[in-house]
């Protein structure tokens, strides 16, 4: 039975517009790591504004702490969040079912079954903090989104009956192991293990950023977490942007 | 090789640079399409240091890609004052990575030209790996340039705005 880790806080609230807002004003006071816990978001948003639909019975929680690292380096918590997540519901349903997309979604039977948001602010170099937000479809999946490149799943879909709360004790125990497996040995180990559970690798996908679109060999992820891409032209090494197949 | 000449595209910019003139304009950017050819990107700014900028795209992706640098190459004024990188009051990036001007893609910008801001006062955020990056301003003032355009690339230490 995985337990709450040690010297993390959680704060399970009713209702807020988004965990990720609590997280940005609570952020300056807090002391410790914590995870905020909505049972109902009035305002769950997505990257760039994207809408979030969070219907109760769903997870919603965002994990806000101060780690020692420059922005680049807080990036990287896109391959532990997702790895822990991954982790997480590993143990309730097949890792065969399971499959990584750069940089941090987490698929289920190939259709999406979390959103995950990082923020962080500071100007010095160094991160002031990090919020990283996790919805994940417990109970209920969500309508499909037109511009949704994958369908959404939940985890009841499946026959897989979760708790919000038992998920996320699960999801902060993985989320620290994966955090220290960083801080303690870099990059390296988290990117062997994300590799090792990402969906079409040596396979042709097609990774969209802002004014490109670039399809290729899904190669490997950098030194630095970049997406490289084999393609008739070279390779392609992608900082940012949304990945298709 | 490519059909349209060089000389039509200097018109083209020529061109765009009169009526920037004649309307009064501080900045004009354009982006033409060349079918099978790639495209013309143009961006003439009447700022002060700001030279002419093209940004020439092939038709083919290129590889590898390092991210062009946000602000445009200054080759073309021998006269340019310096870096903004250097000016007093530049906020430069922290990361690699996209820029964006807005919370999002129909929000207002964070902040304009001429705002009275606070230290502290969200400028932008850079995304990388999906990680939104807040840059807050680090000084109460007045933003008076911004160098960087919502969606383009940024590299460490590049310029993005001027507050003072």
């Amino acid at each position: 039975m995985v337990t709450w880790p040690d010297g993390v806080d959680l704060i399970t609230l009713e209702e807020v517009s988004s965990t990720m807002v609590e997280a940005a004003n609570r952020a300056p006071s807090l002391t410790k790591p914590t995870w905020i816990m909505a049972r109902r978001q009035t305002a769950a948003r997505g990257r760039r504004g994207r809408t979030w639909q969070n219907p109760e019975g769903n997870l919603a929680a965002t994990l806000v702490f101060k780690p020692d690292a420059s922005p680049q380096e807080a990036a990287l918590r896109a391959f532990t969040a997702s790895l822990a997540l991954y982790s997480a519901l590993a143990e309730r349903v097949s890792a065969e079912e399971l499959a990584l997309k750069w940089p941090n979604d987490v698929l289920l039977s190939g259709r999406k079954i979390a959103g995950i948001l990082l923020e962080s602010a500071g100007t010095t170099g160094r991160i002031d903090w990090l919020a990283i937000g996790i919805g994940v479809n417990v109970t209920t999946c969500p309508e499909a989104d037109a511009d949704a490149s994958f369908a959404p799943v939940s985890l009841a879909d499946i026959g897989c009956h979760d708790s919000a709360d038992a998920l996320l004790t699960r999801l902060a125990h993985h989320m620290e192991l994966w955090e220290t497996t960083l801080v303690t040995q870099g990059f390296a180990p988290v990117r062997a293990a994300w590799l090792a559970r990402a969906a079409k690798i040596g396979e042709a996908i097609t990774a969209r950023t802002t004014h490109d679109e670039f399809s290729g060999i899904f190669e490997k992820i950098d030194e630095t977490g970049q997406l490289v891409l084999s393609t008739p032209k070279g390779q392609v090494v992608v900082p940012a942007g949304d990945v298709f197949f | 090789m490519t059909k349209r000449s060089h000389d039509d595209d200097v018109e083209f910019i020529k061109a765009l640079a009169e009526l920037l003139s004649d309307n009064d304009l501080s900045e004009l950017q354009v982006k033409r399409d060349y079918p099978e050819e790639g495209s013309l990107n143009v961006r003439v700014s009447r700022m002060a240091t700001a030279p002419v900028a093209v940004q020439m795209a092939a038709p083919a992706p290129p590889a590898p890609v390092a991210a062009p640098a946000a602000v445009a190459p200054s080759d073309a004024g021998p006269s340019e004052a310096s870096d903004p990188a250097t000016l007093p009051g530049a906020v430069t990036s922290p990361m690699v990575g996209t820029v964006y001007l807005s919370a999002e893609p129909d929000a207002p910008p964070f902040v304009k030209v001429g705002d009275t801001i606070s230290a502290g006062d969200t400028l932008l955020i850079i995304e990388a790996m999906k990680t939104m990056n807040q840059i807050p301003a680090p000084t109460s003032g007045t933003v008076k340039r911004i160098l960087v355009e919502d969606g383009a690339p940024v590299e460490f230490g590049a310029p993005l705005m001027v507050v003072e």
